[in-house]
């Protein structure tokens, strides 16, 4: 190796050029942004401090982790229940329900919120039929508001949830179960010693993924409430590149918030990932294998809001 | 040895029914919508027409829209496997000890969200000797690190499942170039899963809208933008629009799919 | 003797191929039996059904004097080792080895006794904290070995144990396997399709084809005297004659059978060395060429073609006999009486 010319290093180059350009370069222009003062000299923490003094801003953040946890845990709990169905089914029937959630989850974003205008907006379909009906248990129900936000935040969780799970459900044996009965467990006793702990990590990570992915959500709902209800996401959007752009530094420091809590979420899913590979060792290429179908499950759905 | 056999419960068939119900509904509503000519508080349209896709076509804003779309998807994707084959080619094979760090390169894109991507790269390249913002160049750029994931994984994946190293050894011992190697032994048998992975990255950037609306929404209108800036005004033509895009993407992820399969079938077993 | 397990017509059937077909089987107390056979020959699902993991069809199991058919695998009294270990992964092997007496409710200092006696009998007592994915194969298999004589079963099931396992830690552990057998008189049923792992492990071995026993006998019975073809085949490297090529051979056969077999043993080279030649002399002798000789160890293996018949002949490797070159004329003793009739297959 040592003595082989390297020139072959120069293919790195434009990769280098590019990634840095492109990922490193913003992020720190972020950074800094985010801490110089408006006359370009020194440092202050002073747009941190008015974020965390703004009543309006602390509200945004407030709004933005309300709806992140109540989604991912809503997305969690029937993504759960989803994938244990799914692994139920036989095979063929169990790939077409796969490749319609796994289809559904291309449909995000700014059609997504379309489709609910046209379903439950004000003058959605079912908003009218119920109106006429004179049914008045979804009279309250606004989806402008947050209860609709989560309604359609849910809707790109849940097969979100179901596609990073399902897989982890084959991960528990059919041995397993086999041996804690012989060894005299009940079914519920497995779940509880052996099933659930094992599901754990990936529970766990999938939670982190969910709540990463609609911290940062844009789109949905840019195209469902616009400015009209206080999103950390939106709020960001609107000071950097809205129509009036107002104060972008204090856009660098919300943006810092943010890109921090996605992180660690992010982080949450890595850990929980080494987490899984103690419980299961398996030759590098087995693990090649199963890390190109996680990928593939997780990117159609991750791309568009992430 | 043998498997049980498989009958779902009741349970499993129920809420799977009520999900597929719960996915498909807003899919369904948005199709029936596209296709009716009024529809106002009744189950179905009372009268269906179909000139909601007829006006999308001659929207010459709708196909100047597609148009952008489809080429600076385009070139994106290009510039990315020019940059992105020689590149995890040589760190796979050749620096293999970078291959941690380059894993969390490739995870950024993930974990840092498009409109903190956007707020980053609004900041740098709004002045100074790089004044690209609201230019097609920034938003090729940011298209790049988009699909960064998809591409290293896909090509990474590739490789080792050929085991490039070996296969590379052997050609060279017979002789062969490092470059030509690469040409003549590498490329031809990864060549599937840098088409899946092409294929997903296209996907993916067609239905991009965070980083497009906010680097270049004024100047540029790409798919996804004109959609939001129509929904508005014209719902019907918004949802021929919508389920037009939706078609395509769902044909695209067909063939991947498929691709997939055969990928599969290749390595596996 | 009273047999411990008795099973009595079991029949399965997956769709509507038979995989069991009316299997009797009755094990003593404390002995180690073998269920032999190549894959698909119903071994292993013969063995779930005595677990209770697989329903039968029809056919009865008693064991230790009670009807178990009907009970769930839980409250059979019965143990089992996989052969892909199926230790639990979030547990220590502690925990693993506990969990059986955990689920019974045993209380925390039992537990911990009988497993640090077990875990002393395994020889992992330092790895007690350990977690599976942490050990090797044959650490793993000890534990679950361990994990199911924790809780004190009737019966020990084995289900292709070591098929997972290198060869060299698979002859190591399976002698201790057969130590702890004898050391606690389990009763085991041990599955396999390794005939020699069978031959070195069992005081009786059940040969199975196609969802029937074939054949029964201690494994010298079995060696020595198998009833078909597909016994002789399948024990060693018998050579399997028809009743046409043997006449050809020997001239003249015992008996009226379809189909003969001989050991390659049986067969001696002569005129190679004159000690054991004078042993041979008077018997009859085969003239035959050398296709092929391979060395397995003390053993040379030659493949001799007469009479138009390849034969497989086993000649001692003391190092006063050399390797015979291939293409050269040799004579073969043989001894009709070690020339076995076989029955019919399936009778």
């Amino acid at each position: 190796m040592k003595r082989k010319n390297r020139w072959y290093l120069l293919g790195l180059l434009p990769f280098v050029v590019m990634v840095a350009l492109f990922q490193l370069v913003p992020i720190v222009s972020m950074l800094t942004g985010s801490v110089r003062p408006e006359d370009g000299a020194g440092m202050t923490f002073g747009y941190y401090a008015r974020i965390f003094q703004s009543d309006y801003y602390l509200k945004a953040i407030q709004n933005s982790l309300l709806i992140s946890v109540f989604s991912s845990v809503i997305g969690i709990v029937v993504g759960l229940a989803c994938a244990y169905s799914v692994t139920r089914f036989a095979p063929r029937m169990r790939d077409r329900l796969i490749m319609v959630s796994n289809m559904t989850s291309n449909f995000a974003g700014v059609p997504l919120a379309f489709a609910y205008i046209i379903l439950l907006g004000s003058n959605g379909v079912f908003t009218l039929l119920f109106k006429q009906w004179g049914w008045d248990v979804f009279a309250g129900f606004n989806l402008y508001s947050w209860s609709g936000l989560v309604l359609v935040y849910v809707y790109f969780q849940v097969p979100l949830a179901l596609l990073l799970l399902y897989p982890s459900f084959y991960g528990i044996r059919e041995q397993w179960k086999e041996a804690a009965s012989l060894l005299g467990a009940s079914h519920w006793q497995f779940w509880r010693t052996i099933g659930i702990p094992v599901l754990m990590p990936a529970v766990f990570g999938t939670l982190g993924i969910l709540f990463a992915n609609s911290m940062g959500a844009y789109a949905t709902a840019y195209a469902l409430v616009g400015s009209n209800f206080n999103l950390l996401a939106v709020r960001i959007g609107n000071l950097v590149s809205g129509d009036v752009v107002t104060e972008p530094q204090l856009g660098n420091a919300l943006a810092v918030i943010l890109g921090l809590s996605t992180l660690l979420a992010v982080y949450l899913n890595h850990k929980m990932t080494q987490r899984l590979h103690r419980f299961q060792p398996g030759s590098a290429e087995r693990k090649v294998r199963s890390r190109r179908k996680w990928s593939r499950l997780k990117s159609p759905a991750l791309k568009e809001e992430l | 040895m043998q498997t049980p056999s498989k009958k779902a419960g009741w349970a499993p068939r129920s809420l799977m029914l009520l999900m597929m119900v719960y996915l498909l509904l807003p899919l369904l509503a948005t199709m029936i919508y596209a296709f009716a000519k009024e529809w106002q508080a009744t189950i179905l349209p009372e009268s269906w027409t179909l000139e909601w896709f007829g006006g999308m076509f001659q929207d010459a804003r709708f196909l100047d829209a597609l148009w952008k779309s489809l080429y600076l998807c385009a070139i994106s994707i290009v510039l990315s496997l020019a940059v992105m084959l020689p590149a995890v080619f040589i760190i796979t094979v050749y620096l293999p000890r970078l291959e941690s760090f380059m894993k969390g390169i490739v995870v950024l894109p993930y974990a840092v969200p498009g409109v903190v991507a956007a707020v980053g790269l609004i900041r740098a390249y709004s002045s100074g000797p790089m004044n690209i913002s609201g230019t097609a160049y920034i938003l090729i750029g940011a298209y790049f690190i988009i699909v960064l994931p998809y591409m290293y994984q896909g090509i990474r994946n590739s490789l080792l499942t050929v085991s490039a190293p070996e296969l590379l050894n052997a050609a060279e011992m017979l002789g062969a170039g490092r470059m030509r190697a690469f040409v003549t032994v590498i490329l031809p048998n990864i060549w599937p899963g840098v088409v899946t992975s092409t294929l997903l990255s296209f996907s993916v950037l067609f239905g991009e809208f965070v980083m497009t609306n906010m680097l270049v929404g004024g100047h540029i209108q790409t798919i996804q933008v004109y959609l939001s800036r129509r929904m508005n005004e014209s719902g019907h033509l918004a949802s021929a629009i919508a389920i037009s895009y939706f078609l395509f993407i769902l044909a695209l992820s067909m063939i991947l799919m498929k691709l997939g399969k055969k990928v599969n079938r290749g390595i596996s077993e | 003797m009273k047999p411990y397990l008795k099973l009595e017509g079991i029949r399965k059937q997956f769709g509507t191929t038979t995989v069991l077909n009316q299997v009797n089987l009755d094990i003593r107390e404390g002995e180690l039996v073998t269920l032999l056979g190549p894959s698909g020959c119903g071994k292993s699902t013969l063995l779930r059904c005595i677990a209770g993991l697989t329903e039968i069809d029809e056919g009865q199991i008693w064991l230790d004097d009670k009807d178990i058919v009907n009970l769930p695998p839980r409250s059979r009294e019965i143990g089992m080792v996989f052969q892909s270990y199926a230790l639990f992964p979030n547990l220590t092997v502690r925990e693993n080895i506990e969990y059986g007496m955990r689920m019974r409710g045993a209380a925390k200092e039992a537990r911990r006794q009988r497993s640090d006696e077990l875990l002393e009998l395994i020889d992992l007592a330092d790895k007690r904290d350990a977690y599976p994915a942490q050990l090797s194969g044959g650490q793993q298999q000890r534990v679950a070995l361990a994990r199911s004589l924790a809780v004190r079963p009737k019966v020990l099931l084995l289900d292709e144990p070591l098929s997972a396992l290198d060869a060299k830690i698979r002859k190591n552990l399976r002698m201790e396997i057969r130590e702890i057998q004898k050391q606690f008189n389990m009763t085991t049923i041990f599955v396999t399709h390794d005939q020699e792992e069978a031959l070195t492990l069992s005081d009786r071995v059940c040969l199975m084809n196609q969802g029937n026993i074939v054949q029964q006998g201690t494994p010298e019975e079995l060696y020595a005297k198998p009833s078909t073809e597909f016994v002789a085949r399948f024990m060693g490297s018998y050579n399997v004659l028809t009743r046409a090529e043997a006449l050809r051979l020997f001239g003249a056969v015992p008996g009226d059978g379809e189909s003969y077999a001989i050991r390659p043993e049986a067969l001696t080279l002569v005129g190679q060395d004159q000690e054991t030649d004078l042993g041979h002399a008077g018997k009859p002798i085969v003239e035959g060429t050398v296709h092929s000789a391979s060395i397995l160890g003390n053993v040379i293996r030659y493949a001799i073609d007469a009479a138009g018949i390849r034969l497989t002949v086993d000649a001692l490797n003391d190092g006063r006999s050399r390797r015979l070159e291939e293409n050269r004329k040799v004579a073969l003793a043989f001894d009709l009486a070690q020339l076995l009739q076989l029955e019919k297959e399936g009778a």
